[in-house]
């Protein structure tokens, strides 16, 4: 077990920079999330740490082990591959023997180990079986078995549960990381999808790019995301344009074109530009009738008569039913549609008139898009 | 439990649909195999089983003469053993030659493949003879590596490259390379490469990696490509012919010498069944041991 340290990795691709000046600290025991879309340089950051590509620049540690220039085979590492990359021509004990074999260890001790690992993995009894026999979990656990049977310095995941099906894949998300903590080992987990991410790191890195635009807990990277392209990436986020005038009570008072809001964030610096963008998560937005007239202005939300509380009124265009929630978009001005997620027994249908309200501490603001890192 | 109950509902629909299978869209190429090739070999069987005849290529009655004087000539023998072992090395020097170019084939990006493998196929734009020619104008005894050789010293009376079996060699093992390699690199290419990396990462060299991963998973496409070059060196004429020059000769030398100048029909019809017996047993063998090898690596 040890800590990985990243110090200044890049990686190029002729002219195309996958991996950029990244620097990482993933502690010892801890499982870190690599999240991004596809192409922005996650994959290519695990396999530097694998010694599968050699970075142009940067250092790779593992504890106070330098392992930069090291072939893969010199570095202990445990890694699950997405298609789990079992061999095909070998049994399950077989596969899982071929780590203690190349570390040349006793037949006797093998056999031991390769029983005890497969247990921890629930394949006892699946020993003599191929890969092509198993089931797509099975082989999944197989390939872990594989890799955590040589007690690895670090463990590498590079989206193990994305040939799953959708119902085994959400198990497989809590047995994993079970195991994680079980073993206690020091695991990078790459994933697209940030909902697994959520489930399962200590914390999430979330990369466009081949940088990282934030490196945080998962709480905070749903809540208050450093950038705009966090806020879109992980989960759903309903973005305001406006503008900073003010800063009250330690909200920022941001003048938008659907009026003047309220909301969470980083006061922008003196230089900085006050262009902002305001991230609303739609389950944030609270609906209430605005039936027969009402009394204008006057939300009888469940917070009472809050007077920081952001205020609009909509009308229901679109309403999709969930199973658990309900989804609705709502117009709050003409061309300005907000998604909005509740209660399946909310009784709005489309077209009905609604007063749409959200509280300022459930909502973060971003450096507008023009701002962006990368 | 859940495998058997799908099988059980999957096997009723494939035998529907293989009832309902257009069976009758293999006629043409069945009668062409038939007209072409099952009726010539079966002429060549029956004819090898008569007395050569003086007019006519045999006459009606029937021997085994053809089979016992072939047989029993242990020149004929010497011939035979000859030509298998020139199958068996064109077919060892093509696979040791041809996998190191099928991997590099196989691991190409996508525009050096296609250059590869227009490299890999041009030579078979140029006929056998034309190529055989090629060599000649190299090996002969006045060719250009023996003028090298003298101009340099190394061995003031040449070197023998032609006209022997080492001549014929070179030339089976140029032209059947293409075969070998197309079958190695379609194999290596069906290996997933995260297996090497996955070796790799438990802890083998590269070198392990290849041969406990690699070769393995390659071994249905050394079998096939050997089994093509093997049949095809055993059978070949022309470049025996050309770069023998009528000193090392083959059974299907001997097969045409004995139809063509000596008009024994029957007789070269028993020699050239003589060899099809024995290259089908070296098969046999081979299939045998391919088998044994490769249930130990898969199942």
């Amino acid at each position: 077990m040890s800590a990985i340290t990243l110090r200044g990795l890049t990686k190029r691709f002729g002219s195309v920079v996958a991996v950029d000046d990244l620097h990482l600290d993933v502690q010892d025991g801890e499982l870190m999330a690599l999240l991004g879309p596809s192409g922005c340089g996650k994959t290519t950051t695990l396999r530097a740490i694998a010694g599968f590509e050699l970075p142009d620049a940067g250092d790779i540690d593992f504890g106070d082990h330098r392992v930069t220039n090291l072939p893969p085979e010199r570095r202990n590492i445990g890694m699950v591959f997405q298609n789990y990359a079992l061999f095909p021509h070998m049994t399950v004990a077989q596969n899982v023997a071929f780590g203690l074999e190349m570390r040349r260890e006793q037949a006797l001790a093998i056999r031991s180990r390769v029983a005890t690992t497969l247990a921890k993995v629930q394949l006892t009894g699946l020993e003599g079986r191929y890969p092509r026999q198993l089931s797509g979990g099975q082989q999944q656990r197989a390939a872990l078995a594989r890799a955590l049977v040589v007690a690895p310095d670090v463990l590498l995941l590079d989206e193990p549960l994305a040939n799953l099906d959708a119902k085994l894949r959400e198990e497989m998300r809590f047995y994993v990381r079970s195991l994680q903590q079980e073993v206690g080992i020091t695991t990078i987990y790459v994933t697209h999808d940030q909902a697994e991410a959520m489930v399962i790191a200590d914390r999430i890195a979330v990369m466009f790019n081949g940088r990282i635009h934030q490196l945080a807990a998962p709480q905070e990277i749903y809540h208050r995301p450093h950038t705009w392209m966090v806020a879109e990436f992980v989960g759903l986020t309903n973005f305001i344009e406006g503008k900073v005038v003010s800063q009250e009570d330690q909200l920022l008072v941001v003048d938008t074109a659907l009026g003047t809001l309220r909301c969470g964030g980083l006061a922008p610096g003196a230089d900085a530009k006050t262009e902002r963008l305001m991230a609303v998560r739609p389950e944030a937005i609270q609906l209430s009738g605005r039936s027969g007239g009402g009394v204008s202005g006057d939300v009888p939300g469940p917070r009472g008569a809050d007077p920081a509380m952001n205020r609009l009124q909509g009308v229901v265009r679109a309403r999709a039913f969930l199973g658990n929630l309900v989804d609705y978009r709502v117009e709050v001005a003409s061309g300005v549609v907000l998604r909005v997620q509740g209660d399946p027994h909310a009784p709005f249908a489309v077209g009905d008139s609604v007063n749409v309200a959200f509280q300022p501490r459930s909502t973060w603001s971003v450096p507008a898009r023009e701002e962006r890192v990368c | 439990m859940t495998i058997a109950a799908r099988a059980l509902t999957v096997a009723p629909t494939r035998v529907v649909r293989e009832r309902r299978r257009p069976w009758f869209l293999v006629v043409p190429a069945l009668t062409l195999v038939v007209v072409f090739f099952v009726v010539p070999y079966a002429n060549l069987l029956v004819m090898s089983f008569f007395m050569p005849g003086k007019a006519e290529p045999y006459d009606a009655i029937p021997t085994f003469g053809n089979y016992t004087s072939a047989l029993g000539d242990s020149f004929q023998w010497w011939i035979l053993w000859r030509t298998l072992k020139l199958g068996f090395l064109t077919t060892l020097f093509t696979l040791i030659l041809g996998y190191p170019l099928a991997y590099n084939l196989a691991h190409a990006g996508s525009k050096v493949k296609g250059m590869l493998m227009v490299l890999l196929l041009s030579p078979l734009l140029v006929g056998v003879v034309i190529r055989s020619f090629g060599w000649m104008v190299l090996l002969a005894d006045n060719g250009l590596i023996n003028s090298l050789v003298k101009h340099w010293g190394l061995a003031p009376h040449g070197l023998k490259l032609m006209y022997n079996e080492f001549g014929v060699l070179v030339g089976t093992v140029h032209i059947y390379l293409p075969f070998m390699v197309l079958s190695l690199s379609g194999a290596l290419e069906n290996i997933p490469p995260d297996l090497e990396l996955a070796a790799r990462s438990l802890g083998a060299s590269s070198t392990k990696a290849f041969w406990r991963i690699v070769f393995p998973l390659s071994l249905p496409g050394v079998f096939a490509g050997c089994l093509l070059v093997f049949v095809l060196a055993v059978s070949s004429y022309v470049i025996p012919v050309l770069l023998g020059g009528f000193k090392v000769i083959t059974t299907p030398l001997l097969v045409v010498q004995t139809a063509v100048d000596v008009h024994n029909w029957p007789g070269a019809a028993a020699q050239a069944v003589i060899l099809f017996a024995a290259s089908l047993a070296c098969i046999g063998l081979y299939f045998k041991l391919m088998n044994r090898a490769m249930r130990g690596l898969s199942a």
